[in-house]
């Protein structure tokens, strides 16, 4: 296990920030947290990084107990904070160097691992430039390199997209699976479900503090009723027939909303042709028809009752 | 790991270009201000000698010393008097009513002073007067016994027109009444030195700035980090502060007397003070950079303006009527250590000021660590 997280208890105040929060994310993997604003991402990872105290629960790393002290563990971990955290004064060659001389001590190959670092987020043509002169996204880009530059054995992601562009946003996704497939351990916090979607091999999700579902994509999915969702534009229909609709089998609910039947159905297949034939028997008119997959989102709003975004 | 820390410190601050004007151009700039507000204050071509006119008694007993010392304080440069021998009273009191001269001496066994009017002038006749009045019988005895003593040591207190000046200008200032200015000024740029502390706090308190965060994650300890950059941000002040001497000895020619290596050694300890009051600052006021810096910068403004920097006998009146105060007011020890250095021949007050000083640091080093040690934060 490259981090074990269990119980952890860490208040504001009276504010309960992580409630008993547990964790294991296992060595080679993209692990995944995501949440909305203010579930406790930030301070689970500062928990874990020794940066914050908490109130109760164990917290390991490589096997050791994690400390301030911990050197032997912090020299094989990168971090990538949620804001930008670099020297304005420095350049972006000096930014990195700076932080990659903190964990590796030999000049020769801290030049050589300097500039592979500004190769990977592609900043080759900025390396003089100072910070307050890059973009926000070519700043994000700097930030991870400053994280990454030692080659870590474990890297962690807080939102580093949060703010970018949506082509500087791929290219840092793409990134982080390359240094996951060069190896190294990786935890990605996120607000954005498409983003852990894409990238993370196991979620946990949390809300308020807690880890309310996690495990792979499927197996959140599979958690839920929900098996598909099927939108349909339907120009009139009464709500006697609404009422037939949602006694269809397999059909959680019916909704009909600005000419669109948005249907629920659980995970039997079968739902869609249901309704369909419905829909001739009656004589009801249709146009296009869509059918999705489940997604984080629903996983969310099914287990909180909430929107994961709003 | 050191070296490296060091050196990334040092170039961290150097370029911060906002901190090199305040701490270093900032002084130079107020301190040619001053230069040039005060260059009339102590100059003595601005003294004028004053025209005035002797009637001798015609008894030699009286006229010979007193002639002599009204003839060497009427020659040379730095001449009191531009003075006329009257042939009788009737003709001192025409040139008097001409306004040829402003009062006129009548020798004899007391000696007369008569003038028209009141002012500066006729004040220093008449302290003039009353000086050698006092001192004549000896001077008399001295010039009788051996005459050489009036040309050496004598004559010159009764000629040195400061003294005159000084007496009608009515404060027990000491003679060069400017040196305090730019005395205070260094502690005022060495106390300024103190947004460079403030940086490095700010640096290494995952509280207060991410970068710090991000520096608190690495696998050193954090004092060790700290030590790097404060040692940086010493070597920078020091060397602001010994470029800022350098440009008020050698460009604005401000006498700092003759002890060279202390008034350095004061400057390196007015630097030490500076960066641990600037470390302790910002490691008790959490909150945002603005305030920090307000804060530095009010106990400075504060500080100097007891010193006696925009209105001088500020530092007397503190040191009379609330002596604590100038004793807990860190831009008065580093004003006062240079000024005790410059006027006491012994240094007990430039001690006492040091040590102080010293005091103040070891405080100041104390309570940062204290705050600073703690490596887990209760909220980033
Ligand atoms: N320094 C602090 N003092 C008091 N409360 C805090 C502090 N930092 C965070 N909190 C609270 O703790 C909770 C968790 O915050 P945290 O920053 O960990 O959330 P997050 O999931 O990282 O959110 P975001 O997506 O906005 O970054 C929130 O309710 C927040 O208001
Ligand atoms: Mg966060």
């Amino acid at each position: 296990m490259i981090i074990h997280v269990k119980n952890l208890l860490k208040r504001y105040g009276d504010l309960v920030a992580l409630d008993h929060l547990s964790l294991d994310i296992k060595e080679g993997e993209i692990f995944g947290l995501l949440g909305p604003n203010g579930s406790g991402k930030s301070t689970a990872i500062n928990c874990i990084l020794s940066l914050l105290r908490f109130d109760k629960g164990e917290i390991e790393i490589f096997g050791k107990k994690m400390t301030p002290d911990a050197y032997e563990s912090k020299r094989n971990i990168g971090i990538v904070m949620q804001n930008v955290a670099v020297f304005n004064e420095l350049t972006v060659y000096e930014n990195i160097d700076y932080f990659c001389g903190l964990y590796v001590h030999d000049k020769s190959e801290r030049k050589r691992l300097v500039e592979e670092a500004i190769d990977f987020v592609e900043l080759g043509n900025f390396k003089k430039f100072h910070p307050k002169k890059l973009s926000g996204g070519l700043l994000r880009r700097l930030n991870i390199a400053c994280g990454i530059a030692h080659r870590p054995k474990l890297i962690i992601l807080d939102e580093p997209t949060v703010a970018v562009d949506p082509q500087s946003r791929n290219k840092i996704l793409e990134g982080i699976a390359r240094l996951n497939e060069q190896g190294a351990t990786i935890v990605y916090t996120s607000h954005y479900m498409e983003e852990v979607e894409q990238l993370c091999s196991r979620i946990a999700i949390l809300d308020k503090g807690r880890v309310i579902a996690s495990g792979t994509q499927e197996e959140l999915k599979a958690m839920i009723t929900l098996g598909e969702k099927i939108t349909i534009e339907a120009f009139s229909i009464n709500e006697h027939e609404l009422q037939q609709l949602r006694e269809l089998s397999g059909v959680l609910s019916v909704q009909w909303v600005e000419k669109r039947l948005v249907i629920k159905s659980g995970k039997k297949a079968g739902s869609l042709e249901a309704v369909l034939d419905f829909l001739k028997t009656h004589e009801i008119g249709f146009g296009r028809i869509y059918s999705e997959l489940p997604t984080l989102n629903d996983v969310f709003l099914e287990i909180t009752g909430k929107q994961l975004r709003d | 790991m050191f070296m490296h820390i060091f050196f990334y410190r040092f170039k961290c601050l150097i370029r911060d270009k906002q901190l090199v004007f305040w701490t270093l151009l900032f002084p130079i700039l107020l301190g040619t201000f001053f230069y040039m507000a005060f260059s009339n204050l102590n100059d003595e071509a601005s003294f004028h000698p004053i025209h005035a006119a002797v009637v001798p008694s015609g008894n030699s007993h009286y006229d010979a010393p007193f002639v002599d010392v009204l003839r060497s304080v009427s020659k040379g440069k730095n001449r009191l008097f531009m003075m006329k021998t009257a042939a009788s009273q009737a003709e001192a009191d025409r040139w008097l009513k001409a306004g040829k001269i402003d009062g006129y001496f009548s020798s004899g066994e007391t000696i007369q002073l008569t003038v028209n009017e009141s002012g500066l002038n006729q004040s220093i006749m008449k302290s003039f007067v009353d000086q050698y009045r006092t001192s004549s019988a000896a001077a008399a005895q001295i010039a009788k016994d051996n005459p050489n003593a009036l040309q050496n040591g004598l004559l010159q207190d009764l000629s040195d027109h400061r003294s005159y000046v000084k007496e009608v200008s009515g404060g027990g200032a000491e003679p060069n009444n400017v040196l305090n200015y730019f005395y205070t000024l260094i502690a005022m740029a060495c106390l300024y030195g103190s947004f460079w502390g403030a940086k490095e706090v700010m640096d290494i308190q995952a509280d207060q700035t991410e970068r710090a965060a991000r520096v608190n994650t690495a696998p050193i300890h954090k004092l060790k980090m700290f030590i790097a950059g404060s040692l940086a941000a010493l070597i920078i002040l020091f060397a602001e502060i010994l470029i800022l001497l350098a440009y008020l000895r050698f460009g604005l020619k401000i006498d700092f007397g003759p002890r060279t290596g202390l008034v350095v050694l004061t400057a390196l300890l007015g630097s030490i003070l500076g960066i641990s009051f600037g470390a302790f600052i910002s490691a008790v006021v959490k909150a945002g950079e603005g305030l920090k810096i307000a804060c530095l910068i009010f106990v400075t403004m504060a500080g100097s303006f007891l010193s006696g920097m925009m209105y001088q006998n500020m530092k007397y009146i503190v040191s009379q009527y609330v002596p604590l105060l100038s004793w807990l007011n860190p831009v008065n020890l580093l004003t006062d250590a240079f000024y005790a250095l410059y006027y006491y021949d012994n240094l007990y007050r430039f001690a006492l000021n040091a040590g102080m000083m010293c005091l103040f640091i070891i405080v100041f080093c104390a309570g940062t660590y204290l705050i600073i040690r703690r490596r887990r934060y209760a909220r980033l």
